[in-house]
Formats: C-alpha cells, structure tokens, sequence
C-alpha cells in the first residue's frame, strides 16, 4: 500500500443530464488508513451526490457529466483516473471501485438485494457474484457479522429487520470484500437513539481496524465531532438564481470551525445549514392558552390491536390498551416512547386511518365513527413519518394543490382553480419552496421532501397538525421551518400534536409532554 | 390427509419440475381422453397427499371451472365439423364430435395445469434459480423472478400506503365506477414512480456488488440432490422424447396428427 | 485517461458485452417457424380430437423460442434495465388486476412490458414480456404458452418508442392496436391447438359466433383476437405512456435508449450536445 492518501478526488465540476447548473463546484477530498472524515452540509447542498461520485456510482454512468479526478492510493498506476465531462470518458467498473471504495447509501433497504430470505444469504450476494469458493464465503460472512454485531441475526428475514439492524446489515454487505474507504450517508437517518449506538460503535470499530471512513451528514453529531476533518458544503440561495449550493465553503479540524463548540456567526458552518446540537436556537418560553377551552381532538379510553385476522385483538395483547387524551386549541403536545410503541399508530387513530377496537374518538365534540378518513382530513392533518409515501403528485405545487378545494372529480384537476393554485403557492412560500413549484417531489432533497410534506399539511390550515417524527431529516433551515409553521398554526386556534423519539427537542417545544409505554399514556416531567 | 411420505418439497426442484414437463408432454403426446383422465386423477391423488393441497386445487379450480365453461358452451353448440348431430337448438347442434373435442381438450389442459401447480406450489424457488443457474442459465433470470416475487406482496403494501397518504389529504374513495377509476388513476402514478425511482438506486447497488460481473457465480446454498432423483429425470426425459417421437412417427406414417 | 497496471486488475469497465444476435435469431426463428408451421398444417379435420403434434409443436416451439430470447437478451442489458424488469411482471400482475378489476373486458396486463419497452428498447421489452408470463405461470400455468406472444408485444412497443411514436401522444395507441393486431394473430394458434379453446364466456361466444358461421377453430380464435387484442393493447399503450409521462426527468433519463433514441418529446436536456461532440 502506498504512504499517500487511501483515496484523493477533486471535484471541478458535476452536472446532472438536464440540469441547468453544476450540483458540485471545485471540492477536493482525501481519506487517510483510520481516519474519519465528516462531508457536512445542509439540504441541497449536494453531499449525496459528492457521496455517489466518489462511489462511483455516478460517473461514466448515470446521472451526468463530472470533470475532475478520482485517485486511488492502493492501486497504483490504474488508480488514477481523470474525468474531462465528454462522452470518451473513462467508465469506472462499480464493482472493481467498491473493491476498494464502498459506499452504503442513505436509504439502507436500497443497498439490499431483494432476493435473499436470509441475512446471511444478503451477505454472500455480492461474494457470489465474484464467484468466492463457498468455505471462503463462510469464513467472510462469520468475520462480518461479527464486526458488525449480525451473529444471532444471520437466519432472520431482512424484510423483518429493525431500522438499526438493517443499517449494519447494509455496512456489512458493504465492507465484506474489505475495502479500504467506506463512505456513508447519513448514517443514522431515522434511527432510535438505541440503533444510533450500535451504529456508531460499528463506526469505531472500523476506523479502529484501519479503514478509512468519510461520513456525509447534515448534523455534527458526536461521531462527526471525533472526525479528524471537516468539509463544509454550502446551500444558500443567494439570489438571482445563483446559490453557493455545492460548493466547499471551509474545510479543516472540527476544532477550527467550531469556536467553542458552536458556530461563529456568519462563518461557513451557519451559513451551510448544518445543524450543530447543542446550538438549537432558544425560543421564547410559550405561554400556555390550553386554559379551559373545549377540546378540539379527545380520545376517550382508545384500545386498539393489530391482528392477522383483522379482528380486534385479543385484551393484553393490543398496541394501544385505553389511552386517554384532550387536545385543545392553541396547545402544542408531544409524545414519545420507543420504537414499535405504538407512536404512529396512535395518531393513525386521530385521522379516521385506522379505527379504535373500543373507545371513542371525539373531533370538535362529535364522534368520528362513520365518517370517512378522507373527510375528516379537513380538521386533521397528518404528516407521515416517510415522506417518501406521502407525496405522490408530479410536482410540488400539484402535490400542495391536492384535496384542496372541491372534491375530485375524475376529469377535473383543483390545480386550475385560482384560489387552490394561491393557497398552495403560499403553503409552499411558507417553507421556503417557492423556487421548486415545479419540482419533481422525488427529485427534492430529502430535507426539502418533509419540508414539502409539511406544507401539503399547513395548506389545509386543519384544526389538528398531527405530526409524526418531524424533525427527522430536517437541516437547520428546516427546523426553523417547522418552528415557525407549529407557531403560526397555535396562534390560529390549531392544536398540533407530534410523536418523536427526539426528547430534547419535544422539551424545547411542546407544552406538555406525554409517554406512550405499554400502551397507555403517562404524563413526562 | 396423510402428508409427508410423497412430499414433494422434500425433492430436488429439478425432479419436480421435470416430472411436471414430462407428464404434460407425455399426455399431450398421447392425446386421448382417457389416458388424460387417468393422469389426471394420479396428479389429484398425489396432491391430496401435500401440506398445501387446498391451495393447489383452489388455485387449479379457479383457472379449470372457467375454462371448462366455455369449452363445453363454445364445443358442445358449435361444432362445425361434428357429423353425430345428438340435438339440434336452432343454430346451435350438440355433436357427438364436439363434445368429446371439449372432453379431451379440457382433461388434457386440467393435466397441463394441475402438473405445473403442483410443481410451483411445491418449489422453493431460490433453490430452483440456484439449480438452475449452476446449470446455465444466466444468474440474472434468477434476480428477476425472485426479485418479481418479492415484490409483489410489497407493492400491495405500498398501494395501500399511498391510498392512506390521500384520504389524510381529504380523498374519498366511492363505490362509483368513476370514483375507483380515480382511485386507480391517483394510485398506479405513484406506484410507478416510486419503483421506478428506488430501483436506480438499487441498480447502482447491485453494480457495485459485482452483479453485471461475468466471471461464474458461486452459491451459499446447497440444493439436495440424490442418485435415484437423478436416475428419475433422466427416464422422464427419455419417456417423454419417446412419446413426442412415437407421435411424430404415427403423424408421418399412421395418418392421423 | 488511465492505463491500468499490469498486475493490478483494471478499475475501468470492459467493452460492453456482445449481443448474442445469434441466440436472439434462433429464439425469433423459432417463433416465426412455429407459427408458419402450425397455420400451414393446421389439421384440417379436428373432428377426430385437438391435434397432438399441433399442440406439443405450439407448446414448445413458442416456449423454446421465448426461453431462447430471455438467455440471448437478459446479460447484455444494463443493471438499471433488469431491475426495472421484476417492476414490470408487478405492474403487470397488479395494475392488471386493479385496473381490470373496474373495466371487465379487458386483460391490461401488459402495461409494465410497455414501460419497460419505452424506457429500454425492443430487447428488453421482449425479455420482460416472456419472463413476465414465466412468473405468472407459477400461478396460472395456461399462460406460459403464450409467452411469445407477449414478447412480441414488448418488441413491437419498444421498436415504437424507438420510432418516436411516444413523442406524441395521439399516436400512441395506433401503435398498440397495430401491435395488439400481430400479437393477437401469433397467440391465436396457442390457444387453438393448445387449449383448445379461449377462457372466458366473453370471449367463447364471440369464438361460438364465428364457429357458427363455419369458420374453422383457428380462424375463429384469430377473429376472436382481432376485435378484443387490439383495443386492449391501445389502452395498454396509452396507460403505459401515461405512466411514463409522469416520471421526474432525472429517471426517465437515465435510461440510455431514451436518451439515445429520443424516445420523449421536447425534453431533451439543454447542454449536453457540446459536451457530447467535445
């Protein structure tokens, strides 16, 4: 192995097939044997991207033309190769790259292959397909699953996997044919604090042995904080249409950025939309109008189970055993508890989604049994948990625009009519996606998509916002976003209650905070 | 039921299926109803004696009684070329012809489709593609059935998602023609889009796990195999090349096809 | 531009695998032969029973032949292709069943072949088409038969987004009847002399109707085709258009044979033709 660099690449310039502007601009990268980098950046700042490239999952492939260089430190001479942006480009063989340059993208389930019922069999996939002698594979599957904790997994489905298990499911399959760089992409995106920790342990534990890891995050958690590097993406629109977006605004230790541990004003690391825990912006202390108004949303001793049959669960056994819960104008609550406790069920039951086996659920003092899902949208707003399912129009504004206004019709779209097309452009503005109205929602960042979510919410200006993990994904902008959307929504009158396992969050925001444990609610503070 | 002692699951895929191919060959070959009727109640006996027997003969059902249907009403009235007329109803003639057409036609599609039930209700079919694969044929075909198997049930789930994501959004789905004809139009599009867009990046994975490699796979799995299951295909093979040339002789010098 | 070292293996891709035209030629050959054969020995008097040999040579030369075009086809696509093909046996079978389930007469179960056919060419259309029948076969074996017939329906769809027929809209389902007129005339002689007959009380009147008139089982069953193929495929067509209008562009495009070929009207990316003739 050469002294140098594992691997080195400077990006002049990418642009997408179709795309006006260049997604990255003049950024240089290099990873050392066990060290770890952290890419940061906020939404649209192009990380992924930058991520994709040095996979080589992009050039000389899909996607668009890049101009710049990609070096690899371990394989001498043919590690060297330039990219000028025209068709004779080089064309990189992925699976000789990942050899060396593995990369496990943000949304785990992708890097699976669909076609084993084993984890151990998702495991051997890529090794059977470079054709590995069977007891070799063994000794690698063992080896791996060990590294990243999968030994009493290796039978499971992967279908049947926990959030945290199938990310160190997507390392492994990444890391068994024992490259030398490992990049990785938001690597606890939507994972509990417990997943987060196994996740980051395995992190560790690979540095540790000599790999070489780069992390792209929009959060300087605290594996991003033990990072021997920093490159800061920038994502500002700074008008005119021009916008530092993937572009390398700084780039040096942790310990050069950050003064004191938090951002100085106006350096790169606040303008790039990073967001630094322990610089959540303070908000004034909320003054609590939940006095002794009518509840808008209550449920009244809700019981509710899942079962193979459809029928109503057996006593003991269900999700949700006889919560109680009064919701009245102006008040922001939020529940939390751990995963698989029953949190996006719970608020499935506010919207009519799903219906309790016994119990009452009353919207503005009416029951709400009888009335369908789709009706009683109007008063409840429901942002998904995976935006990813909640968005389905072909562009943003007609995602906005959908169920406003009139009912559907077949023949007859609502994006026509004047004041829905207003209402939704304003839902957008108020999120800040007025620059994408004609966007393709799968085409948005992935802050960008639940900031989009969140207006297809607040066009509908419903009673109840109920909000279901919020802030997952969101880049500082985005927080702000949200703060100011939960605020307008209380001083209209609206009730907003949210589900979240981001505790310190739920106590900066909301007015009460509640725990839903073995089915029942508890009162937290 | 007694299970276990003829299971299929417990054969190699390749026996089950050459032995579906074989007995669907051999019948055609043999083209008489009644060594059709035969056959067929050999199969309905050996699929009592599987774990998923009920699931056989609903599916089997549900394809055979349709079609069985038509082949008597389209057979059994008009039959052109029947020269026995047994009743005449105005255009329609009930011919002694047509209706042992309809006979031998239906048994031999009931032998057809119950065989090759058997066979896919009994398979595991990773194994089938491991056995099948090391036998030549290109790994990829494997990733697209099971791939396709896969997700099937998943794409249920999605749409299901989707239609929840609506009506929080103030969908309402009626009974109407055109109100489901909404629901399928408003549905299918984000379907489409959204396994279209995560299949780019699950092909990008896969390249990268060495799936276009061309150098020859290997496999985890092993697939049982014994001496008498190899013994078995190579009779059937030879049975059923047998039959098709007996078939092909009488064609050329017996007279009837 | 790199020049791999000796001892170490190359980063870079090898030359794009050959076509197997050969394969490709033996799988179409025997289709087409199939199909001369059986329409020119037809028996002539079925009177005696459905023909064996016709039925064993419908059986297998069509299943060779769809078998043959999967093998000569599936290695040469690019992964993005064949992870869009399972996509396409789901549509199929879902879309089928959803949008059939409202519109009785119709099967539409070949729209995921023609998005596949659209966004990746004839090929791969073909392949999707006969593998998808294969897959749906472990549910209801009577259409692994007709898997040629659907290959030929993804070929012709692919040959008429090659064409640009999808670059406007009100072409498109000319281009499926046209498509359902072939495809309905190959798959006849299957459900003739395999089956002996059409599933469906539908379909089996409109087959008794012609029988009626004298026609002979063939020749009634390919009527038959020509009035309910043609307008299925039409909507086939303009249902997988649609779909297919509606995706971001970033997916559409990045299929090579849509961007090659312009398959889509008026999208073209701005600025890639400088980069492309640099």
């Amino acid at each position: 192995m050469s002294a140098g660099p594992l691997l080195a690449a400077h990006v002049a310039s990418f642009r997408f097939h179709g795309a006006d502007t260049p997604a990255l601009r003049d950024i240089s990268i290099t990873a050392d044997a066990g060290s770890l980098t952290a890419v940061l950046g906020g939404s649209g700042s192009g990380k992924s991207t930058l991520a994709r490239i040095l996979a080589a999952w992009l050039p000389g492939h899909y996607g668009g033309e890049l101009r710049g260089r990609l070096e690899l430190g371990a394989a001498g001479a043919g590690g060297r190769i330039e990219f000028t942006g025209g068709s004779d480009d080089p064309r990189i063989d992925p699976a000789a790259w990942a050899a060396h340059v593995a990369y496990v993208p943000q949304d785990a389930a992708a890097m699976l292959s669909t076609v084993r019922d084993t984890v151990a069999g998702e495991l051997a996939f890529g090794l059977e397909n470079l054709g590995v002698q069977v007891e070799e594979m063994r000794c690698r599957i063992a080896d791996t699953a060990g590294l990243t904790g999968l030994q009493d997994l290796l039978e499971r489905d992967p279908a049947t996997l926990s959030g945290g298990e199938l990310r160190r499911l997507a390392i492994g399959c990444a890391v068994i044919r024992r490259p030398s760089v490992l990049l990785l992409d938001e690597p606890f995106a939507s994972l509990d604090a417990e997943g987060a920790g196994t996740v980051e342990r395995l992190v560790r534990r690979l540095t540790a042995e000599g790999t070489a890891v780069v992390v792209f995050s929009s959060t300087a958690d605290t594996l991003c904080r033990s990072a021997s590097h920093w490159t800061v993406l920038g994502n500002t629109v700074l008008g005119s249409g021009e916008h530092d977006g993937g572009r390398q605004l700084a780039a040096g230790t942790p310990g050069t950025l950050l003064v004191a541990g938090v951002p100085a004003d106006g350096d790169a690391l606040a303008r790039s939309g990073v967001v630094v825990p322990e610089d959540a912006p303070v908000t004034a202390p909320r003054r609590i109008h939940a006095g002794g108004a009518t509840p808008l949303l209550e449920l009244i001793d809700v019981r509710f189970g899942y079962d193979r049959a459809g029928d109503v669960a057996a006593p003991g056994t269900e999700t949700l055993r006889g919560v109680d819960l009064a919701l009245r104008p102006g008040e922001i609550l939020a529940v939390t508890g751990a995963n698989g406790s029953g949190k996006s069920t719970l608020l499935r039951q506010l919207n009519g989604l799903l219906r309790p086996g016994s119990g009452t659920v009353l919207l503005k003092g009416a029951p709400t049994d009888g009335t369908p899902a789709g009706v009683l949208a109007a008063d409840v707003g429901l942002l998904f948990q995976d935006p990813r399912f909640q968005l389905f129009e072909r562009t943003a504004l007609r995602e906005v625009a959908f169920g406003l206004g009139a009912k559907r019709r077949l023949l007859r779209r609502n994006g026509d009519d004047a004041g829905v097309r207003e209402r939704a452009l304003a839902a957008l503005a108020a999120v800040g996606l007025d620059a994408h109205v004609n966007t393709h929602p799968l085409e948005l960042p992935a802050s960008s998509r639940r900031l989009l979510a969140l207006a297809t919410v607040i066009a509908r200006e419903p009673a109840v916002l109920a909000l279901d993990e919020p802030t997952v994904g969101l880049d500082r902008r985005g927080l702000e976003v949200l703060d100011t959307a939960m605020a307008e929504a209380t001083a209209w009158g609206a009730a907003v209650v949210m589900v979240t396992h981001h505790l310190a969050y739920a106590r900066a925001r909301a007015d009460r905070l509640l725990r839903l444990d073995g089915g029942v609610l508890t009162p937290l503070d | 039921m007694s299970r276990g002692t003829l299971s299929l699951e417990r054969l190699n895929p390749l026996t089950t299926l050459t032995g579906a191919a074989a007995v669907a060959v051999i019948t055609t070959a043999a083209g008489h109803w009644a060594f059709s009727l035969t056959v067929l109640g050999g199969l309905l006996a050996l699929t009592a004696r599987q774990a998923r027997a009920a699931a056989v003969l609903r599916a089997a059902a549900a394809i055979l009684l349709p079609f069985w249907t038509a082949l008597l009403f389209m057979h059994g009235l008009f039959f052109p070329e029947g020269r026995t007329v047994l009743a005449e109803l105005g255009p329609a003639a009930v011919t002694r012809e047509g209706l042992l057409f309809a006979l031998d036609a239906g048994l031999r599609t009931g032998v057809f489709v119950v065989a090759f039930l058997l066979f896919s209700f009994t398979v595991r079919v990773p194994e089938l593609l491991t056995v099948l694969s090391a036998r030549g044929l290109p790994p990829r075909l494997g990733f697209v059935v099971v791939s396709a198997l896969t997700l099937l049930p998943a794409a249920a789930d999605r749409i299901r998602r989707i239609r929840a994501a609506q009506e929080a959004r103030g969908l309402v789905i009626g009974r109407s023609l055109a109100s489901r004809l909404l629901a399928a139009r408003l549905q299918a599009v984000p379907l489409v889009l959204s396994l279209v867009h995560e299949s780019g990046e699950r092909a990008q994975a896969l390249d990268a796990r060495g799936f276009s490699g061309r150098q020859p796979h290997t496999s985890l799995r092993t697939v049982p195999d014994s001496a008498p299951q190899w013994a078995a295909r190579r009779v059937l093979l030879v049975l059923s090349l047998a039959a098709v040339a007996v078939r092909v002789a009488l064609a050329l010098f017996g007279g009837r096809a | 531009m790199a020049s791999p070292s000796p001892q170490q293996p190359s980063l870079l891709l090898p030359e794009a695998p050959k076509r197997r035209r050969f394969l490709e030629i033996l799988g179409a050959a025997s289709i087409i032969v199939t199909y001369v054969v059986l329409v020119l020995t037809q028996p002539a008097d079925i009177a005696a029973g459905p023909g064996s040999l016709a039925a064993l040579a419908a059986m297998g030369g069509f299943l060779l032949g769809a078998v043959l075009l999967v093998v000569a086809v599936l290695p040469t696509l690019p992964t993005s292709t064949v992870v869009l093909i399972p996509i396409a046996m789901v549509l199929n079978i879902v879309l089928g069943q959803f949008v059939g389930s409202t519109l009785v007469p119709f099967y539409l179960d070949a729209i995921g072949t023609v998005l596949v056919a659209v966004l990746a060419g004839p090929a791969a259309g073909a392949a999707t088409g006969a593998l998808s029948s294969i897959v749906w076969s472990l549910f209801n074996p009577t259409v692994l038969p007709f898997a040629a017939g659907a290959a030929l329906i993804g070929w012709l769809a692919g040959l008429a987004a090659r064409a640009g027929v999808f670059r406007r809209f009100y072409l498109v389902p000319f281009a499926g009847f046209l498509a359902g007129v072939l495809g309905g005339v190959v798959s006849a002689p299957i459900a003739a002399f395999v089956f002996g007959g059409t599933s469906g009380l539908a379909t089996g009147a409109i087959v008794s109707a012609f029988r009626a008139m004298g026609d002979s089982l063939l020749a009634a069953i390919t009527k038959q085709a020509l009035i309910s193929d043609p307008a299925d495929k039409a909507i086939v067509f303009a249902v997988a258009a649609l779909l297919v209008y509606a995706l971001p562009r970033r997916a559409s495009f990045q299929f090579p044979f849509v961007r090659r070929y312009r398959v889509l009207a008026g999208r073209e990316p701005q600025g890639r033709e400088p980069a492309a003739r640099a």
